[in-house]
């Protein structure tokens, strides 16, 4: 499936790093600063260890050594300090930046309209917000401090190598070709494997949760057996594909090491020629050797970084991409609305163009009262309502409340108050206590209001019964809840926010027949008095509320309350008596 | 690869002690080839320093080209042996871990199943991470002897240039590095603690973005994103917090090795201008003090290695010991494919008495729906009753040996799991049907509409878990799966809560058709016909059952057909209708 979501070019995403990074000016160029001093005062050493060569050679004093010596520790005393301030102050500039950038992006994500949500689906922004990140912050923590310091590193030593002598400092750069050769073949062979690498290990984990998650089923077919050879095969698929990996990888070493020798070869020889004829000393010698052996590995650091840092890069793309989507602009509200009649003009929703899912409805919804909407799968009702929450844009027609388009409508009381309220059969439970799920709704909600709410819910009870009450933890990997309760919770939030219109869509389906009924009790509380329309899906509900309406094939076929429609005999009573089972009753024909 | 039939080990420690023992040639191996390595590299700067002493110093071409050659020959052995080495103990690695693999998913596989409790996340992450880890203990033994090797050459050169260096070197080294493990411990736990927080927000994130829909249900984006800055925010201060010790760690390490240096920079040099060192030595001993600190960087490093591989072959064996979930035993079935419990008190049952001959339909309603949960583990044989006996075919149902369980009894759940394949292979995983059965099958789970909606039929790709199917969709290929195995007892639990009620009543009608056709219950059945039991509270399934059981409080409190129990029982009328 092809994303929805954009990713930025690595232009955008420089420009953004580079507009965060502006705000902490100061740390960026003290981090900077202090990179290079220490890259300087690592060349000390070598450079006076060649003195001391030089000093032997031609018989110099011991002072000298001495004063070698002290240079040594003088330059080691500045990397000590300098590279214990220059990490902590890189990540002072670094982390603040980086929090900023995902939190923009988790706030274009949340505030991405359901269309694209449905359409995108949620692994890719999944995907995003969490390995992308999760990516990027690693690298900035361990890739970065190592890429730069390495980097800084290799160019200031090819320097000193050209300080020494320029003609040792050329012997060390002809090496550059060679391991730009090296990198040219690892590159374009690197990601494809990697990439193999991640899928196989994927394709496991998926084997393998596919049979934990499955093993009932598979323990009652007798299928374990043949699902534990597709684990087994996926396993070693993937080992296979690591060991691969390995044997690339020293492949490049060996590359790498060809490379070095060569370098260390060209230094020697320059040196001796240079000997031979007079224009360097043995020490100046003595030292180009040692610069040079000082790069493998900062050299190999950078290389084998090369990797890490292209695939954080991508990470940033993607983060970037989101982050840089249009801030969502607050609907600027026509006016608190006091009238909650929920009104539907003559609605259209095609999915694709000239298939309506809903085909025309027009439908009155007067303030608080309770409608149900019932029909064959497929007939638009979860259409119908998704519509009227504002999660899909309709194709034709408009959704009014009080009078007014519905996405213009601020509801009068507390900020944040919603206009329409959706609750569908998917149900989440999330991560923290039973108390952040329900403020979740109503972020100042008293303690007392919480209690009311779970208790219109008929969920009080349990919720009191958990370990910790209100505070107990629960959503993935915490205490897990039935569907059941987690859709109490779910109806609990409702009744927290307290939206002027609420649409329930099969919210009480998935729960099993003995929950179900829990469920019904707890929708009920939620629309009591409240404009609303519950899509049901037992018939239960339709024989509560208000008023029915039949759909069939995109349109309302019947609408009345239920005694009427049992009487009229038309499709919904059909429905109800199949539903009721009490009649035989041919099945509904709908 | 064969799964080994040994028991498992029965602590961490022999878990990894068997690891090295059944890699013990490529171990070996492994561990000489990187040995070799790590030798040659701590000799790479003493090859400076002969070059440098014997060629450049004397300008000799001859000794030029002897001491180069030297050194291509000690870079093409440090080369290979490592690729060797790499590829052998990697090898014998990477076969390791996967045998760990292998073991636990075939103990969480086991046709009678594991009691397992950990939630599958952290079973993945056992048998991938910590297989994976417990595995690395190989890698530790090779990289220690190759330090140990690498450490005892080192002092072994510097012996023979000088003893008063050696010493030195020998004995600020290893405080060096010494120091610098005591500091990295408040780096450890402050890592521990950003990683904690980076974990918290990222998990806040991804949680937030798995209910986006319901969150934005209620319009709660902006209460949410700023739970989320609150996390963001934790997480950056405490990774500031760990990069500042990260810092001092990383600036200590530098300065103790310069300090190192600094004394044998003087001492060396001292020792020199004395005569008692040639230049060459002098490159050498500077050379291999800056190196000695890489075989007990790596041996230190190693070593903190060990204490994780050793956490995660706990965990392996802790998920390696769970019991088997299904009894069984030895016992075959005497009796006619039928399901009896007597007076069975288990979890919240308190005597249940209830039977199901062949032919007969039976529905159970459950008030409680802890009752019902109940009644199908003990049904899956997952426990046996504190009191009274379930029987299936005449035998105790934790008697029958697992195959004679399979043969005579399906227990379909509530809740659907679909495999990755077609609809077909989900509705028929073994292969056994031909198509007429298939059709009918499809036909008595309303099943076919599915087929009939799939542009591929029943050739449809199904996802992992079935998650382009809709939930009523995934729940009648279920039922069709049910309806499809050859076992005559099949008990099914709330097969149709995710449908429609028109699709709900065709069920119910073609259901009984397919399983009870020419109906007239259990007198007129023969020995052989197929028993149900239904878990349900839909009043449309309830109609065309036999005989209603209706359960509350763990008790059987009414039996009757559901129409005489509408008529005349308002307990069992508003359970049912309301």
């Amino acid at each position: 499936m092809t994303t929805l979501l954009p990713r930025s070019t690595p232009r955008e995403a420089a420009r953004l790093t580079l507009t965060l990074l502006r705000r902490r000016r100061l740390d960026v160029a003290l981090t900077a600063g202090l990179y290079v001093l220490v890259g300087l005062a690592g060349l000390v050493a070598p450079w006076q260890l060649g003195a001391v060569v030089d000093t032997v050679a031609e018989g110099g004093s011991r002072d000298d050594v001495v004063r070698s010596a002290l240079w040594i520790l003088g330059a080691g005393v500045v990397v000590m300090v300098g590279t214990a301030l220059a990490t902590g102050r890189l990540a002072r500039a670094g982390e603040p930046a980086l929090a900023e950038l995902r939190e923009q992006a988790l706030d274009r994500a949340l505030h991405l309209d359901g269309a694209t949500v449905e359409q995108a689906g949620s692994g890719d922004l999944l995907s995003r917000v969490g390995d992308d990140v999760r990516l990027v912050a690693q690298s900035l923590t361990e890739v970065v401090p190592l890429l730069v310091g390495s980097a800084l590193a290799i160019v200031l030593t090819a320097g000193g190598l050209f300080a020494l002598d320029w003609r040792l400092g050329l012997a060390g750069l002809l090496t550059a070709p060679a391991y730009v050769r090296a990198l040219r073949w690892y590159l374009p062979r690197s990601a494809p494997l990697y990439q193999r690498e991640r899928e196989a290990n994927g394709v496991r984990a998926q084997a393998f949760l596919t049979g934990v998650h499955g093993s009932r089923t598979l323990r009652a077919h007798g299928l374990s057996a043949a699902h534990q050879e597709q684990v087994d095969a996926a396993s070693w698929a993937s080992a296979r594909i690591s060991l691969d990996v390995v044997g690339f990888f020293t492949r490049f070493g060996l590359r790498l090491n060809r490379a070095e020798l060569v370098g260390l070869l060209l230094v020697l020889v320059a040196g001796f020629l240079l000997v031979r004829a007079g224009e360097a000393s043995v020490g100046e010698v003595t030292a180009a050797g040692l610069y040079f052996h000082r790069l493998f590995n900062p050299i190999g650091a950078v290389l084998f970084l090369f990797d890490a840092a292209q695939s954080a890069g991508a990470s940033l793309t993607r983060l970037a991409g989101l982050a840089l989507l249009p801030a969502r602009v607050p609907p600027h509200g026509t006016r608190a609305g006091t009238d909650t009649t929920l009104e539907v003009r003559d609605l259209t929703h095609e999915y694709a163009e000239g298939r309506p899912a809903v085909d025309g409805v027009s439908l009155r919804v007067p303030a608080g009262q309770r409608v149900a909407v019932v029909g064959a799968s497929g007939a638009g009702k979860t259409t119908l309502g998704s519509v009227v929450a504002g999660r899909l844009a309709p194709t034709r027609g408009e959704v009014l409340v009080g009078g007014l388009p519905a996405d213009r409508v601020v509801a009068p009381g507390r900020a944040g108050r919603p206009t329409v309220a959706l609750v569908s059969q998917e149900v989440h439970v999330f991560t923290g206590s039973v108390r952040d799920n329900l403020t979740l709704a109503h972020p100042g909600a008293e303690e007392a209001e919480v209690v009311d709410a779970l208790d219109a819910v008929g969920a009080l009870g349990w919720v009191r019964a958990l370990p910790e009450a209100l505070d107990t933890a629960v959503g993935a990997s915490a205490h897990p809840l039935t569907p059941a309760q987690a859709q109490q919770l779910a109806l609990a939030r409702v009744v927290l926010a307290d939206p002027l219109v609420v649409v329930l869509d099969e919210a009480t389906a998935e729960a099993g027949s003995a929950g179900a009924r829990d469920l019904e009790a707890a929708a009920l509380a939620v629309t009591r008095g409240r404009t609303s329309l519950t899509i049901a899906h037992r018939l239960t509900q339709a024989a509560s509320a208000d008023r029915v309406v039949v759909m069939a094939a995109g349109r309302v076929v019947e609408d009345g309350p239920h005694d009427d429609l049992v009487a009229a005999g038309g499709p919904y009573a059909r429905l109800w008596a199949a539903w009721s089972g009490t009649e035989p009753a041919p099945p509904a024909q709908l | 690869m064969p799964t080994t039939s040994a028991p498992a080990p029965a602590t961490g420690g022999a878990l990894l002690r068997r690891a090295l023992r059944r890699n013990a040639p490529r171990l070996g191996g492994a561990s000489a080839l990187i040995a070799v390595w790590q030798v040659c590299e701590a000799m790479v700067p003493v090859m400076i320093g002969v070059v440098v002493d014997r060629a450049v110093a004397t300008g000799s071409w001859s000794a030029l080209a002897l001491w180069g050659g030297v050194l291509c020959a000690l870079f093409a052995t440090l080369a290979f042996s490592y690729r060797g080495g790499a590829i052998v103990g990697e090898g014998a690695l990477q076969r390791e871990g996967h045998r760990l693999r292998t073991e636990v998913s075939g103990h969480l596989l086991d046709p009678r199943g594991a009691r397992a409790d950990q939630v599958p996340g952290d079973l993945l992450a056992v048998a991938t991470g910590d297989a994976d880890q417990a595995a690395a203990v190989l890698r530790q033994a090779w990289f220690a002897v190759a330090a140990v090797a690498g450490f005892a050459v080192t002092a072994v050169v510097l012996a023979r240039i000088d003893l008063v260096l050696t010493l030195v070197v020998l004995v600020g080294v290893p405080v060096a590095l010494l120091v610098n493990h005591l500091l990295a411990g408040p780096l450890t736990r402050r890592s521990a603690v950003r990683q904690e927080a980076l974990g918290r927000a990222t998990g806040i994130a991804t949680d937030l973005v798995t209910g986006l829909r319901p969150l934005k249900g209620i319009g709660a984006e902006d209460v949410a994103l700023a739970r989320y800055r609150r996390e963001s925010h934790r997480a950056a201060e405490a990774s500031v917090a760990a990069a500042r010790w990260e810092g001092l760690l990383y600036g200590a390490t530098q300065g103790l090795s310069g300090v190192v240096l600094v004394v044998v920079a003087l001492v060396a040099g001292s020792r020199a201008l004395d005569g008692a060192l040639s230049i060459g030595e002098l490159i050498a001993v500077v050379g291999l003090a800056q190196f000695v600190a890489e075989p007990l960087q790596t041996l230190a490093y190693f070593v903190a290695q060990l204490a994780q591989s050793r956490a995660s072959a706990d965990r392996l064996v802790t998920v390696l010991a769970t019991p088997r979930l299904l009894l069984a035993g030895e016992a075959e079935a005497t009796g006619p494919a039928d399901l009896a419990l007597h007076d069975v008190h288990s979890g919240t049952l308190r005597g249940v008495d209830l039977r199901a001959a062949p032919g007969e339909l039976v529905a159970v309603v459950a008030e409680d729906p802890a009752d019902a949960a109940a009644l199908v583990r003990l049904l899956r044989g997952e426990l046996r009753p504190d009191r009274g006996e379930v029987r299936l075919g005449g035998t105790p149902l934790t008697d029958l040996t697992l195959a004679e369980t399979r043969r005579l009894l399906l227990v379909a759940d509530h809740q659907v799991d679909l495999f990755e394949g077609t609809l077909r292979s989900n509705v028929d995983p073994g292969g056994r049907l031909d198509d007429e059965r298939l059709a009918a099958v499809l036909v008595a789970s309303a099943a076919d509409e599915v087929v009939a909606h799939c542009a591929g039929g029943l050739e449809e790709p199904v996802t992992v878990g079935g998650t382009t199917l809709s939930g009523g969709q995934r729940q009648r290929v279920g039922l069709a799966r049910a309806l499809a195995a050859p076992a005559p007892v099949l008990v099914l639990h709330d097969p149709t809560t995710a449908v429609d009620a028109a699709t709900e009543h065709r069920i119910a009608a073609a259901l009984v058709a397919e399983r009870h056709p020419g109906d007239q219950g259990a007198a007129a059945a023969t020995s052989a016909a197929p028993t149900t039991l239904l878990l349900t509270s839909s009043p449309v399934l309830l109609a065309r059952a036999h005989r209603v059981v209706h359960l509350d409080a763990g008790r059987v409190r009414a039996t009757g057909t559901h129409a005489q129990l509408v008529r005349d029982d308002s307990a069992y009328r508003e359970a049912v209708l309301r």
